[in-house]
């Protein structure tokens, strides 16, 4: 089994304004060149309930799917099935729980698993990643064939 | 490979400018340490100190390969997606803490506005009361 990639790290601040800059303000944060437009001012969406989708919509009201909401629970924590530049059914696991700490400060824990599922089916994602993760990951895909 | 000394965590691994652009310089070929510093602005021992971090995160390996010892992140297919998204989170980890611990609650911010709606409404309920 391959291990979930487990990321965590503080924020000086309440859970409760993580977990809305998390999911209402990602459009001001989220590194641009991790969308799937590339665009700048494109918008991200999180709908805010199990079973609602998130997506990118550029300026000119195109829409790209990233992923669909699994657990919603504000301000401990939201889980969705994440399947940006790939096909829903390649989805991997992203799990964040925002955890209280003493002194208005939030541990942020992310897990991001499902890769053995990624396995089985690696290269039909890592093709359907060429258009959406030029640059980085097609060559490191193509070192992976060699 | 080397047995790790000490597992460091990805995230900090990855909250360097410039050990982001080495995964990403790794993620196309192997490198040598000279390699990455001729595409980087630092200096070869500070290339091997950032090779030094992310090899402790488990995101590079190191190989001898005749006279030039090669750093690349290893392992393709899920593995190398999963490694990939390492990055990927790193960088969004780092956006995320400064812009949440630059901004105030929108529910707090709202605040004042509310009070001078408030304060702009009372006349007419104070006239009459």
């Amino acid at each position: 089994m391959i291990e979930p990639l487990r990321i965590s790290f503080e924020v000086a601040c309440p859970p409760d304004h993580a977990f809305e800059t998390w999911t209402e303000r990602a459009s001001a944060w989220w590194p641009p060149q991790h969308t799937m437009s590339h665009q700048p001012g494109a918008e991200i969406v999180f709908e805010p309930r199990p079973g609602g989708r998130i997506f990118e919509r550029t300026p000119q009201g195109e829409e790209f799917e990233w992923g669909e909401i699994v657990r919603w629970d504000p301000p401990r924590g939201l889980s969705y099935r994440w399947h940006i530049a790939t096909d829903p059914a390649n989805a991997t696991e992203v799990e964040i729980v925002f955890r209280e700490m003493p002194g208005s400060t939030t541990r942020i824990e992310i897990e991001h698993g499902g890769w053995d599922r990624l396995g089985e089916i690696g290269q039909a994602w890592r093709d359907a990643n060429r258009a959406g993760w030029d640059g980085v990951l097609p060559p490191y895909a193509e070192a992976a064939r060699s | 490979m080397k047995a790790k000394r000490r597992i460091a965590d990805p995230f900090d691994a990855l909250g360097n400018q410039y050990r982001r652009d080495i995964v990403e310089l790794l993620a196309r070929k192997p490198h040598s340490v000279q390699e990455i510093a001729d595409q980087l602005p630092i200096s070869r021992p500070a290339v091997s100190r950032h090779l030094s971090v992310l090899n402790r995160a488990g995101l590079v390996s190191d190989e001898q390969v005749g006279a030039r010892r090669l750093y690349r992140l290893d392992e393709p297919g899920a593995e190398a997606a999963r490694r990939y998204l390492a990055q990927v989170w790193g960088n969004v980890g780092v956006r995320f803490k400064l812009f949440a611990e630059n901004t105030r609650p929108r529910k707090r911010s709202r605040g004042p506005r509310e009070l001078t709606a408030l304060r702009t409404a009372g006349p007419r309920s104070s006239r009459g009361s």
